[in-house]
């Protein structure tokens, strides 16, 4: 977008209140392992990427992710968990590998950090990486983390303060170097909803 | 049967204007997305998809390239057009005397009051659907549903046909607005 907007400096007190509640919202969110979103999603990664509707289903370290084109909505779907991924709908048949990112990169020249996004995506810090950073909007929710070298914006609704712990984003941006992931989100869904099968 | 519908359908077509409802299924069954719009196409390979509800979303294949745009997301994918227009089952409208060569046509008979082809692709390697079908009413396409590789269903409902209109020279044209990425050759 044309320039960030002046962004509103908050005052140290009010940081570490931020802080506070983002360490209570992330303990809420990891006693929520299971949920899923449904949302649009655009890539972009040195020249190459595309765009289509994604639905990601999060069962604790399992995730099934769906990506449809426009019209047919030819479909792809990346599944697996932190150690193993597999890639299926893509032409030239399934994929396999243990890195998700890497499956996803060398079959569409697309660089989605599959595992750390499952937790940025609710806007957490990712368990498994480095520290992070956060700068805290004046809505005391995170406006952007900075960790693993990837910068993850974020646009909350306009209430999403009053939730509370169960406050969830609307749009994640996360960028790396060329590489650009800009997510809507339209639907979440805190517990899989009773009879959805599980993520096998 | 559904294949006379199909060359009565495409006989003396040069273009068609209508509306579009898509529904959605995953593999197990439910409906996970509804959504309308409008259809222009001019054989044999203009065509413009615009979706307006939920989202706005715009597809157009202009000869040369495909332009997807997403306003919301404020990025523009083009690409080359090709294969991928040839091997959906819309190129039934575009290019009906290929339709053999490129898939294969089964009638299928009358269901829910319509005369339905079947298409599946020749081989599964490069296809980009499992099964396709088409389904006619008095020589007039009002459905077309779609099975991908993963299993999800799409079936989208024409109507208010609209026969050989004449375009707007800019309606099969698309240059993207300022501020937003634009990803792919151009």
């Amino acid at each position: 977008c044309a320039g960030a907007p002046l962004r509103p400096a908050i005052s140290a007190a009010d940081v570490a209140a931020a802080e506070a509640s983002q360490v209570h919202r992330e303990s809420a969110l990891a006693r929520t392992p299971d949920w899923s979103m449904a949302g649009r999603v655009a890539v972009s990664n040195a020249g190459k990427g595309g765009s289509g509707r994604i639905e990601w289903r999060q069962d604790g370290p399992r995730y099934l992710i769906t990506l449809s084109a426009p019209v047919t909505r030819q479909g792809w779907q990346l599944s697996g968990d932190a150690d193993a991924a597999r890639l299926e709908g893509l032409e030239g048949g399934p994929r396999s590998g243990p890195d998700a990112r890497l499956l996803l990169l060398v079959a569409t020249g697309w660089d989605i950090p599959v595992v750390a996004l499952g937790d940025w995506v609710r806007g957490a810090r990712a368990t498994a990486l480095a520290p992070a950073t956060i700068e805290y909007g004046t809505d005391g929710l995170p406006r952007r983390i900075d960790q693993d070298g990837w910068t993850i914006e974020y646009r909350w609704a306009p209430d999403a303060a009053v939730d509370g712990e169960t406050a969830l984003p609307i749009r994640v941006d996360a960028i790396r170097g060329e590489a650009r992931v800009k997510l809507i989100v339209d639907e979440w869904h805190a517990e899989t909803p009773p009879g959805a099968t599980r993520v096998q | 049967g559904a294949r006379d519908d199909l060359s009565q359908f495409t006989k003396g077509l040069t273009g068609l204007d209508g509306t579009f409802t898509q529904q959605v299924y995953d593999a197990g069954g439910k409906l996970k997305e509804t959504s309308t719009g409008q259809v222009q196409l001019s054989v044999p390979h203009l065509f413009r998809w615009e979706y307006v509800k939920p989202y706005p979303q715009l597809i157009v294949a202009d000869g040369k390239k495909v332009w997807i745009f997403d306003p919301d997301l404020e990025q523009v994918t083009v690409r080359n057009q090709g294969a991928e227009e040839q091997s959906s089952p819309l190129s039934a409208l575009f290019e009906p005397a290929k339709l053999d060569q490129r898939f294969v046509v089964k009638e299928t008979g009358k269901a829910d009051g319509l005369d339905w082809l079947s298409l599946a692709p020749k081989t599964d390697e490069e296809a980009s659907f499992r099964t396709a079908r088409l389904g006619f009413a008095g020589a007039k396409l009002v459905r077309m549903e779609v099975e991908d590789a993963v299993g999800q269903r799409t079936r989208i409902e024409f109507a208010q046909w609209k026969r050989n209109p004449d375009f707007a020279a800019s309606t099969f044209r698309y240059t993207p607005p300022k501020g937003v990425d634009v990803i792919g050759e151009r």
